[in-house]
């Protein structure tokens, strides 16, 4: 397959996935800490994971955009208000795609399975700390409190993120290997 | 043995009756909309406002002037007007927002005078400190905000979506020149976009399907692990059936002989007419007019004048 078209429809088809979650709130885990868990950031990770770095920029781009849009237009909760600033809701998100990435890159070689665990668990910290520290650069708020966030929200989100980008990155590599050779 | 029988208590005492209404989430969906009015704001070129939303959005982030920001919330208000849009439906956003706009001004009213020495002190009580330099930050905290999400519900309420990428697309062209992948990363957009109605449909099949093997999907119980095991069992085979649309999606385009930008030629071609010119100069004399306010302080001497009249 021409691999420049398979990487832009990927990319397309991930950040969709990635609106849709934000859109339909499936991506919304309630939580006792109050913010709600977030499993939108792992499109980028998982398309990161199959195609590469660039791929990985392009779908943390298009989930930069739609938190952007959605902070602004149609806000679901408090926390939107801060996603008006693109400084905050697109910068940090370009970088998780290129550190999973080269996560997965780094720890392949050792084992497949913990080795995508380990990337969906590194995408999800980058997205947790890059946007909490923004917020802590923009003092919207106080440091102590942004610790406390990324303890209380950070860890189990990135417990999440690495469950699904292993069974979704396993589940489609096991298809593509069992269907070898009859693809018609 | 007994869990199937378990399972089936379950399922007859009712835990699975979920409406067909659950599972239709266009109804829930709440991103900005196209309101085709075709005012003068509708028809304008999508590169024009593309270009003055950006700097809209930078002005509003940089000034640091009441003034300025208040000439810039009236520019955006005289364009909603101009677009034929009811006030109401670009003002809906701010509702939800409000009362978390006044915790987000109270922090800064409390914490921005630890930081400044300079200010001179309006208001202290004990640890409780307000100078006249907080006040204005979270007077500019506030206007900011409404500048930027009336901005935007502007912008999304007059351009349709593909309106949208064909302006982005046409912006960054130049771009191509020296290496960009302009083209390629605007078909990716294009695609999230036009895949976002078949995911839709996907999600409630997929959650029709798990339904009928007994998943419930009611938001009754608040608890955590419950919704995750809920989750998963619709997420995986969620990505899973995307990427074999992709696959499908690539092979189509492959046999179509699509090969990436260079050399495309396309269907839908900009051309700005001279009101599109006009528009461009009027937004940009509004925004730099703003900034020049910004640059020139005259918060002071407005203030002045106003307590002169008041008083």
């Amino acid at each position: 397959m021409n691999e420049k078209v398979r990487k832009i429809v990927v990319s397309g088809v991930m950040g969709a996935i990635s609106i849709f979650l934000g859109a339909s709130h499936l991506g919304f885990i309630p939580w006792f800490a109050g913010a709600a868990l977030t499993i939108m950031h792992v499109p980028v990770i998982i398309g990161a994971v199959l195609e590469g770095p660039l791929v990985g920029a392009v779908i943390g781009l298009i989930f930069g955009l739609f938190s952007l849009l959605q902070g602004a237009i149609a806000p679901t909760g408090p926390a939107d208000v801060w996603f008006v600033n693109p400084l905050i809701s697109i910068l940090p998100r370009l970088a998780i795609g290129p550190i999973a990435w080269l996560v997965y890159r780094i720890a392949r070689p050792l084992k497949e399975l913990p080795s995508l665990a380990l990337s969906g668990i590194a995408g999800s910290l980058t997205n947790t700390i890059l946007v909490l520290g923004a917020l802590g650069l923009f003092r919207y708020l106080p440091w102590e409190l942004i610790g406390t966030i990324a303890v209380v929200n950070g860890l189990p989100e990135a417990a999440l993120s690495a469950i699904l980008t292993t069974a979704v990155v396993a589940a489609w590599k096991g298809i593509q290997t069992r269907r070898r050779g009859s693809s018609v | 043995m007994r869990s199937v029988t378990w399972r089936l208590r379950r399922r007859l005492g009712g835990c699975c009756v979920a409406e067909r209404s659950e599972f239709e989430f266009f109804a829930k969906l709440s991103i900005g909309q196209y309101i085709p009015t075709g005012s003068v704001v509708h028809r304008l070129d999508p590169r024009v406002k593309l270009i003055l939303g950006l700097f809209l959005v930078i002005a509003a982030i940089m000034i640091s002037s009441i003034v300025s920001a208040l000439i810039l919330t009236v520019a955006v208000i005289l364009g909603l007007r101009l677009a034929r849009v009811q006030l109401r439906l670009a003002f809906a956003p701010l509702k939800i927002m409000i009362i978390f706009l006044f915790i987000l001004a109270l922090i800064q009213l409390l914490t921005i005078p630890q930081l400044k020495t300079d200010a001179t002190v309006v208001f202290q009580r004990g640890v409780l400190k307000i100078t006249d330099r907080s006040i204005v930050s979270a007077i500019l905290l506030m206007v900011r905000f409404v500048v930027i999400v009336l901005g935007l519900s502007l912008f999304s309420f007059s351009t349709s979506s593909s309106e949208v990428i064909h302006g982005i697309e046409h912006l960054l062209r130049p771009l191509q020149r020296i290496g960009f992948p302009a083209h390629e990363l605007t078909l990716a957009a294009h695609i999230s976009l036009h895949f976002f109605p078949i995911l839709v449909g996907e999600a409630e099949q997929l959650m029709m399907a798990q339904a009928a093997r007994g998943a419930d999907f009611g938001y009754r119980k608040w608890n955590f692990l419950r919704k995750l095991r809920k989750m998963l069992p619709l997420l995986v085979p969620l990505f899973i059936v995307s990427l074999k649309h992709a696959q499908n999606m690539t092979r189509a385009m492959e046999s179509r002989c699509y090969s990436g930008g260079a050399g495309r030629t396309h269907y839908v071609r900009l051309h700005a007419q001279p009101a599109d010119y006009l528009g461009l100069f009027l937004g940009c004399g509004v925004i730099s007019s703003a900034m020049v306010v910004n640059l020139l302080h005259v918060d002071g001497t407005v203030w002045g004048l106003l307590r002169e009249l008041v008083m």
